[in-house]
């Protein structure tokens, strides 16, 4: 598990009162909710066609990527409603290829992660590519310290995605231009907001879906094709010169989030698992659904059901 | 007026350094850097990028003319939109900007002075509780550089001489006391300045304002940027 794994620890705390209505109790459908918005955005979603379709009671579980994969083997949970992967393709492997107690909703929703600026900043200062942040002279704008050198978040100390951000700006000559910042997402999203407010001139690690993509107008810096053959990546844990031996001047490659549910639900309940095979989401639509909860603050209950309601016909062709 | 004995980062200005905020306010830069303080002599613009060397007579001038906190960070309500909650704070030491969030994508705007000494910091904070009138006591590092400040070793009374100002609010993390402080001033033209050693400043009535808005337990974010990265 890459990103995702440490980014559940990373936000528990902030999410914890959004991510789950409390203990799992007595029902036919226990769904695990990630400690992310946009999981759990698709967990009401879910849940509440579910509950409303099939009249089964739903409840709602918070855990880790291991966890709810464990308990969906257990049969303590039913559905994961997003599994990034190629992230987690060892969970997927080891739960769905090898015990085949999990199955997969086969259409994966593309996510992508890189640099982001402002729009404002795009436009007034002609940063459009990520080569643009290995320019000194165009990195000064995001000089806040006057060191002469830029400040740009590369995103939580603890994710991993932060580790590769680090290979991705030295790759690109960045690291020497601009001061890597390591800090929590709450306090950068903030920062953003402000830059958003008052025009100043920003530049961060972004990915997708999320709810930022709706709060504010972000451009996504241009970077040459994902190319699997310059991808050289280290560890840590195998190899103590990690950084110095790495090697990523090319963009992420895409990943796809999979929603993932028991096996055994085809016989206990083949309508829902159907379903659960079916469901057919994009990236603006998990956006969009996650602005609805964390920045307009609607019940996740309640906004499920009005999601429900205006997608009738989308849902009823996931039922057939 | 509640009487209580505080310890924090804030420093009383030198008659010298106030003279070198003062001549950065009159000429409305918002953020000089720390270093002026230690120069005395000049001080850093940040928007031409050069250090400035102040004239003492305009100094003087300008602490007649200048009177209060400067027009650009007076109280306002500004457009912000944001995922936080309303009853947040948001502290933009960059730009020397507090914003309070409220519905509808709006936020209050404040004017603020930070420090550069012990703000190397960034984060999510609460405030832990609140005081009026607060009792300020020099740490004793303090005391040791200026020995005028012994007599107040066991805690300088609230009131208007107080550097802590009308209000305090108290900066708690994982339930502990982090000694920082959003507070008011007895100078309310060092808004806009980097010139406490780690608090947050307001002028005494944006600061009651504030106080009568937030409560113990409000959400604090401190941004990474400007003032914060500066190594203590």
């Amino acid at each position: 598990m890459a990103k995702r794994r440490v980014f559940l620890a990373a936000l528990a705390v902030m999410l914890a009162a959004l991510a789950t209505h409390g203990p799992a109790r007595a029902a036919d459908i226990v769904i695990g909710v990630p400690s992310w918005s946009s999981a759990e955005a698709t967990a009401h979603v879910l849940g509440e066609i579910i509950h409303q379709k099939f009249g089964v009671s739903v409840a709602y579980k918070a855990g880790t990527n291991e966890e709810i994969f464990a308990a969906m083997d257990s049969g303590e949970m039913q559905v994961h409603p997003e599994v990034w992967l190629p992230n987690h393709r060892a969970l997927m492997l080891d739960y769905v290829n090898g015990r085949k107690t999990v199955a997969m909703n086969r259409h994966g929703v593309p996510a992508t992660q890189g640099m982001c600026t402002t729009a404002a900043t795009a436009e007034k200062y002609h940063i459009a590519s990520i080569s643009d942040l290995a320019d000194p002279e165009k990195v000064k704008i995001f000089d806040t310290d006057s060191n002469g050198k830029g400040e740009v978040w590369i995103g939580d100390k603890d994710w991993a995605s932060t580790r590769i951000e680090k290979i991705r700006a030295k790759s690109y000559g960045y690291d020497a231009t601009m001061t890597l910042l390591e800090g929590e997402e709450t306090v950068a999203m903030a920062m953003i907001d402000v830059a958003a407010a008052t025009g100043k001139p920003l530049v961060f690690y972004c990915y997708a879906p999320h709810h930022l993509f709706q709060l504010h107008d972000v451009k996504l810096l241009d970077e040459p094709a994902h190319d699997p053959t310059k991808w050289i990546v280290h560890t840590p844990s195998d190899d103590p010169d990690w950084l110095k031996n790495s090697s990523a001047p090319v963009a992420w490659d895409v990943s796809f989030l999979h929603i993932h549910y028991q096996k055994a639900l085809e016989e206990a309940h083949p309508d829902v698992a159907k379903l659960l095979a079916n469901v057919e989401l994009d990236t603006d639509t998990i956006s969009a659904m996650t602005y609805a909860l964390v920045a307009e603050r609607k019940d996740p209950a309640e906004f499920a059901g009005e999601w429900v309601a205006d997608n009738a016909e989308r849902i009823e062709g996931w039922l057939k | 007026m509640a009487e209580m004995t505080e310890r924090t980062h804030t420093a009383p200005l030198s008659r010298l350094k106030r003279a070198a905020f003062l001549a950065v306010a009159i000429l409305g830069i918002a953020g000089i850097s720390a270093a002026a303080v230690a120069e005395a002599s000049r001080y850093w613009d940040p928007v031409s990028k050069k250090w400035i060397v102040y004239n003492p007579k305009r100094v003087q001038e300008a602490a007649t003319a200048q009177g209060g906190t400067p027009k650009r960070f007076r109280r306002t309500v500004v457009d912000f939109e944001t995922a936080e909650r309303p009853g947040t704070i948001i502290i933009d030491a960059d730009q020397h900007f507090l914003y309070l969030v409220q519905p509808g994508f709006k936020a209050i705007r404040y004017g603020v002075g930070v420090g550069r000494d012990g703000f190397g910091w960034s984060g999510v904070v609460t405030i832990g509780r609140k005081a009026e009138w607060p009792t300020w006591t020099p740490p004793t590092d303090m005391i040791e550089r200026d020995p005028k400040l012994v007599k107040y070793a066991s805690g300088m009374p609230g009131g208007p001489e107080n550097p802590l100002g009308a209000r305090a609010m108290y900066l708690h993390y994982g339930g502990k006391d982090t000694l920082y402080r959003i507070h008011g001033t007895n100078e309310p033209w060092s808004i806009g300045l980097n010139v406490s050693s780690g608090c947050i400043r307001l002028n005494n009535e944006d600061i009651k304002d504030l106080y009568t808005r937030v409560g113990v337990g409000s959400k604090v974010i401190v941004l990474m940027s400007g003032a914060a990265l500066y190594e203590s």
